[in-house]
């Protein structure tokens, strides 16, 4: 029996109306023109181990730079996890518990620490921020506010496996370039404690190269077994619409910060092309 | 009891992922191991077609709404059952959810013919899923459902235990974070994607997807008089051959290569009464889908 004769659909017609949503590539007849909705913020990811692990020395003199900036910039502060975070995902994959729940707890961290740069930056304007409250930030920013959030996407338990591992793919190197590219913002800011990328582990190895400047594409062809971001970055700048570059600065350096605001190219620039 | 380590400039907790660079592959691998933990591994999801049943009205929906609700009687009769009786019969506890149906495909069209881009598409699609949740819950309120906003997460198994027939939002919340496509402007992580990743993460092992087909076919039935059913296939077949129109999403599948807990995808007709209870009895009616 086949009753889809019986009770037709209630459609509403569109363009897209007997599309299969699902197959990829652009409808037909459609020009696609994205619109960038806040192309001038300057989206700054503090760095979780590498900064707020850190603690005052470390942070205090990141803050201000940040606030000798903020009447200059509309500035976005996401937040890192940092060991909190790696120990939850040391526990739970002990307790082999699925991927989506190590997103979802590791996710409390990175709020942790967006909540004390709130504190800290309470009296210059800092505003904690949650996801559903970016459609705020036009207002936020009007107010001459600095708005704070985690790093991490909002995926939690709807992350998906990952593969050889259980640690989320998607955390807050991801979150922070999703959230450049959504804003329309051609680069994203990373504050770390190094001075961006190096042939080897400059903290081990004296002699490892500073690299100023390497695409996406030759950084996922040399196939390294670490990574200076997460690798699904690299992966989506590919083919991002916006957000086609990452900035890795040292926020340990006096300045630097305030370079990279102004759009110097210091640190390590990873670009698409 | 873990202890704090310093003398480097940060404060770590010692654990085996102190200062190691959670991108590194060889760290990756160390979280990894056969096993994983299964939270409810007997609920089975059903997912409810919002384009194939939804956009039908009354003569679509109100049928499976009997069924649901005859199928959540029988489930209840079987938990105040005493123990050790016999219960090959008894339907298993399940959790439904809803697509969004027509009112999607004019959203993503307006929003694309605007410039909206692909993230501020993922944030407004939900919306008209979240719509049919409600009309859902509304038409079966009085047989115990309740929709489960995800911040109540976890009162899944409290809704379960007392019987109720809770409905989740069936899109995933990747909103406005929504990775850019590989091709084109449409954001990839629908519905379909977002039941079977609730399932996953839950432990599940099975998913029912109830549309308005009998199951897959080699080519979409609604446009060639031909097309053949394929009743039984694996997900490498099927990834191997994947027909150019697919009933449910291809993210899905993709997302399926790495899941360690859902072994069966079935997807029946909606318009034909008593195949949900059928599939969720085990029978192979419409299409399965197994992992092996």
């Amino acid at each position: 029996m086949h009753s889809a004769k019986r009770h037709e659909r209630r459609r509403i017609s569109s363009k897209l109306a007997d599309a299969t949503l699902t197959t990829g590539g652009s409808p037909e007849g459609l020009d696609y023109r994205p619109v960038a909705m806040m192309p001038d913020v300057r989206v700054l990811k503090i760095g979780g181990q590498s900064v707020m692990d850190r603690g005052r020395d470390a942070l205090y003199p990141i803050l201000d730079e940040v606030t000798a900036a903020k009447d200059k910039h509309k500035l976005l502060l996401c937040c890192g996890g940092g060991t909190r975070a790696r120990h939850i995902y040391a526990v739970a994959s002990d307790l082999e518990l699925p991927t989506g729940v190590l997103a979802a707890l590791g996710g409390y961290v990175p709020r942790q620490n967006a909540r004390m740069l709130q504190m800290l930056l309470a009296k210059h304007g800092g505003l904690f921020i949650l996801h559903d409250d970016f459609e705020k930030l036009p207002l936020y920013f009007r107010l001459g506010c600095i708005p704070i959030m985690t790093g991490m996407p909002p995926f939690g338990y709807w992350e998906k496996p990952t593969k050889g591992g259980r640690i989320p793919e998607h955390r807050t190197d991801a979150g922070v370039f999703l959230t450049a590219e959504v804003l329309g913002c051609k680069r994203a800011i990373f504050v770390k404690d190094e001075n961006g990328l190096y042939t080897d582990d400059p903290k081990k190895n004296k002699s490892a190269k500073h690299i100023p400047r390497i695409t996406a594409k030759e950084l996922l062809e040399q196939d390294l077994p670490d990574m200076v971001v997460e690798r699904v970055v690299l992966e989506y700048m590919q083919r991002s619409r916006f957000c086609t570059e990452l900035q890795i600065v040292n926020g340990l350096e006096k300045g630097v910060l305030t370079r990279a605001l102004e759009g110097e190219d210091v640190g390590t620039v990873i670009t698409r092309d | 009891m873990s202890k704090l380590v310093t003398g480097d400039g940060r404060t770590h907790i010692e654990s085996s992922l102190m200062r190691e660079s959670l991108v590194d592959r060889r760290v990756v691998a160390t979280t990894d191991s056969d096993g994983e933990f299964a939270i409810l591994p007997d609920v089975v999801l059903v997912g409810l077609g919002g384009q194939s049943i939804f956009d039908r009205g009354r003569a679509a929906v109100m049928p499976l709404v009997e069924e649901l609700k005859t199928l959540r009687e029988a489930r209840r009769a079987a938990t105040e059952r005493a123990a050790g009786s016999d219960k090959v019969k008894d339907p298993p506890p399940m959790v439904l959810g809803v697509g969004g149906g027509t009112r999607v495909r004019h959203t993503v069209s307006v929003a694309l013919d605007l410039g909206i881009p692909t993230g501020g598409v993922a944030q407004l699609v939900g919306a008209m899923e979240e719509a049919n949740a409600v009309f859902l819950n509304a038409l079966l309120a009085k047989h115990g459902s309740i929709v489960m906003q995800r911040e109540h997460f976890w009162e899944l198994p409290l809704y379960l235990e007392s019987g109720m027939l809770p409905i989740v939002i069936s899109i995933p919340p990747y909103h406005f974070w929504e990775p850019p496509p590989e091709d084109g402007p449409l954001p990839t992580h629908g519905s379909d994607f977002g039941l079977f990743i609730h399932a996953e993460v839950l432990g599940m092992k099975k998913l029912i997807f109830v549309k308005d087909e009998d199951g897959l076919y080699d080519r979409d039935p609604k446009k060639h008089a031909d097309a053949k059913l394929i009743s039984k296939t694996t997900l490498d077949e099927l990834t191997k051959h994947m027909p150019d129109d697919v009933i449910i999403d291809r993210q899905l599948f993709v997302c399926w290569q790495r899941a360690r807990h859902v072994e069966q995808v079935q997807i029946v007709n909606g318009l034909v009464p008593g195949q949900l209870t059928k599939a969720l009895a085990g029978e192979p009616v419409g299409t399965v889908i197994t992992r092996n």
